[in-house]
């Protein structure tokens, strides 16, 4: 057993289930996502992010992508928030919550291809 | 991704991971402890404020307690907040200083930057591998003519000598063993630039390791090695290598064209040696026998030579069982055992009657005492130093000053194995034509040589001369070429007109033309220049810019012919054509 896969994986796997536990529910309804499911999403692919860093294998640099694309979704998801709630002070309308929301979606998606990346890796080692 | 940014994001991982948790775990607590706004009803501070709050404590800049005074549980909170980022960002610093610092970081970017350069080369360049006295000497004079060089050399401490220089060209330089094929594939060896590969480290083994591996890697460049042992030049030779410099045969060579005479001795020495560098003065030989002390490879190669000449030799060594051989196949010619530092064995091997003495040991300490011991019992002797490391050249130079004083004329000469070495690469590569001119010129006369330095001395005067070749082909002379294919008649005075003035000869003499293989030496004024032809000229540097004008431009070609303006651009050749066939044919219309 590998500790370094098995931290790596917990952390890409984490990323997924919470940015699936915030994604899921209405679109535009503010009280079905959390904001401290959000907050948390955002550090753990930060630290999947920094884990993949100076792998040079081929796979290691599309799971380093993958992972910078949900960062790059997600925080543009909180600055969206942050814009929303303390800049132009609207309040999360309905509008607000869907474009947080879709971004957030966007990263899911990105952690998906990570999870079947890894998946892949794991189907090689085998051989 | 390259090795210098995989080495830094490997070894920022952890920094970055503890940043990153620090951070995550002081915001949320900032987030759930409650606090107290500015009128006293409960507030709890956003993510956006706690994140704000977080970075400016974390950074030590620290605002205040923005935006409400905090409560003392939040402040506890912020005290544990300040140590543990704060403390997270000393940690990264460290690791990020210790990288600069560390010696195979350091390494990975100096050749990371060695590669790029080498990478944005787009001029023809050398590739100099060893970058000790010879190296260094090549360096000095391919830039200054404006060539690129790229150096490879194993010696960390001479690579910073490069740096201290004040060269007209950027010269990348890598430190690493250039008998390694890797280091000279990241020098560029299979650049589609590079020209040509030197090889003058102090090992002949390296040197001939780099000649098989260039000749491998790269079959089309010309390679030219440092050699001084016979078996290795062979071996050198055996695989294609172009060029092979034995500093002492090249230096038997030399002393060769001074026993012939002074002034082909002259030619040679004016003609090679690096521009704007010293002219030497002529040397005198006179008739009588010869002193050589030192019978190792210089002193053999020497000897063979002295024999040929039929010039009756003693010969001075140390070594009892290079006597034994000596005495073996010898004729007339005395050996003494002997270093020849002292005035017995001096006076023995006849000194007082001496015409000549060769001081070719290799030791520069004993060299430079045989010389003083020998002037001072016959100072009219004709001395032949060999210098073996180049820093002692002050001693040497001192010496011959002195000599010089007190007998004119000068009848000293002093033998550099690193300048002996890079003129014939030198040569090698910028004028191949001149050695063959040099190969005729030791067939001639000694009038032709005595012509042939006067000839040359009233066209340079005190300067080094200029010696560069000009072909005719589409290439390199357009414009000539152009108007051979006219069916235009164009001479060698033609070339030599000055495209300013076209009354007046610019001052340079055609040494030699080269015509379908057959060599034509000192070309006539009026001989007619055909597509193909290869021309070696000597002048000053401003005479060889002044040609590439004629060689090159059409309009200054037809200035020094007496032809009329004729346009360049197409368009106007077009107009000019059109014009001149309707003017003939209104002419012909009114006959």
């Amino acid at each position: 057993m590998n500790l370094e896969k098995v931290v790596f994986s917990f952390f890409m796997i984490l990323a997924l289930t919470l940015n699936f536990g915030f994604f899921y529910g209405e679109v535009a309804n503010p009280d079905h996502h959390n904001i401290y499911e959000l907050f948390a999403v955002i550090v753990i692919n930060l630290i999947a992010t920094v884990l993949k860093f100076g792998d040079r294998s081929q796979l290691g640099a599309m799971l380093l992508a993958t992972s910078l694309v949900a960062v790059a979704q997600l925080i543009s998801a909180s600055i969206v928030w942050t814009f929303a709630v303390h800049v132009q002070e609207t309040g999360l309308t309905p509008t607000v919550v869907a474009t947080i929301v879709s971004l957030s979606g966007g990263a899911f998606l990105a952690n998906i291809i990570s999870v079947i990346l890894l998946m892949i890796e794991a189907a090689m080692l085998r051989h | 991704m390259n090795m210098v940014t995989s080495m830094i994001l490997r070894r920022m991982r952890t920094p970055f991971l503890l940043l990153i948790s620090v951070y995550a775990i002081a915001i949320l607590g900032m987030v759930l402890i409650p606090g107290v706004d500015d009128q006293g009803n409960a507030w709890r501070m956003s993510f956006f404020h706690a994140f704000y709050f977080v970075s400016f404590t974390a950074t030590t800049i620290g605002f205040g307690e923005i935006p409400y005074a905090l409560t003392d549980a939040q402040r506890l909170w912020a005290l544990v907040t300040v140590y543990s980022t704060v403390i997270a960002w000393f940690y990264a610093l460290g690791k990020i200083l210790g990288l600069i610092q560390d010696k195979a970081f350091k390494q990975a970017v100096t050749q990371h930057r060695f590669k790029r350069d080498i990478q944005k080369l787009h001029q023809p360049f050398y590739l100099i591998c060893g970058f000790g006295e010879t190296g260094n000497a090549m360096v000095n004079s391919l830039t200054e003519e404006h060539y690129r060089t790229v150096v490879v050399e194993y010696d960390e401490e001479n690579l910073n000598r490069l740096n201290l220089n004040e060269l007209k060209e950027y010269v990348p330089s890598i430190a690493g063993d250039a008998s390694e094929p890797h280091i000279l594939e990241l020098a560029g060896i299979r650049h589609p630039m590079c020209q040509g590969v030197i090889a003058v480290t102090a090992s002949d083994e390296t040197n001939l390791k780099i000649a098989i591996t260039s000749k491998l890697l790269h079959p089309d460049i010309k390679v030219a090695c440092r050699s001084e042992f016979k078996d290795i030049e062979e071996n050198m030779l055996s695989f294609g290598t172009d060029q092979v410099v034995n500093p002492y045969e090249t230096f038997a060579e030399i002393f060769g064209m001074l026993t012939h005479s002074t002034s082909l001795h002259l030619i040679n020495d004016w003609l090679t040696g690096a521009p704007n560098t010293r002219l030497s003065d002529p040397v005198y030989l006179t008739e009588g026998p010869w002193i050589l002390c030192g019978y190792g490879r210089f002193g053999r190669e020497l000897y063979k030579h002295l024999q040929s000449k039929n010039i009756s030799t003693v010969v001075i060594d140390p070594n009892k069982s290079l006597k034994e051989e000596f005495d073996l196949n010898e004729d007339e010619n005395r050996f003494i055992i002997g270093t020849g530092t002292d005035q017995k064995t001096l006076m023995q091997a006849g000194i007082q009657s001496a015409a000549g003495l060769i001081a070719g040991s290799d030791n520069d300490s004993n060299n430079l005492s045989i010389i003083m011991t020998a002037l001072e019992i016959n100072e009219k002797v004709f001395c032949i130093a060999r210098q073996n490391k180049w820093n002692n050249h002050i001693l040497y130079h001192s010496l011959e000053d002195q000599h010089k004083s007190a007998d004119n004329p000068i009848n000293f000469l002093i033998m550099h194995p690193r300048e002996i070495i890079a003129r014939k690469i030198r040569t090698f590569f910028l004028t191949p034509l001149l050695d063959r001119f040099l190969g005729i010129a030791r067939q001639q006369s000694c009038e032709w040589s005595n012509i042939m330095i006067s000839r040359l001395s009233a066209i340079v005067g005190d300067s080094r001369p200029h010696v560069w070749s000009a072909t005719i082909n589409k290439k390199t002379a357009p414009a000539v070429t152009q108007s051979l294919r006219y069916g235009r008649i164009i001479t060698i005075s033609h070339l030599t007109q000055d495209p300013g003035d076209r009354n007046a000869k610019l001052r340079c003499v055609p040494l030699l033309l080269i015509r379908e293989g057959q060599e034509i030496l000192l070309p006539d004024d009026d001989l007619e220049i055909k597509i193909g032809d290869e021309l070696l000229f000597c002048g000053t540097h401003q005479v060889k810019d002044n040609m590439h004008w004629t060689l090159r431009v059409m309009r200054s070609l037809n200035y020094v012919m007496s032809f009329r303006d004729e346009p360049e651009s197409y368009i106007w050749r077009l107009y000019y054509h059109y014009r001149n066939t309707s003017e003939r044919r209104k002419r012909t219309r009114k006959k």
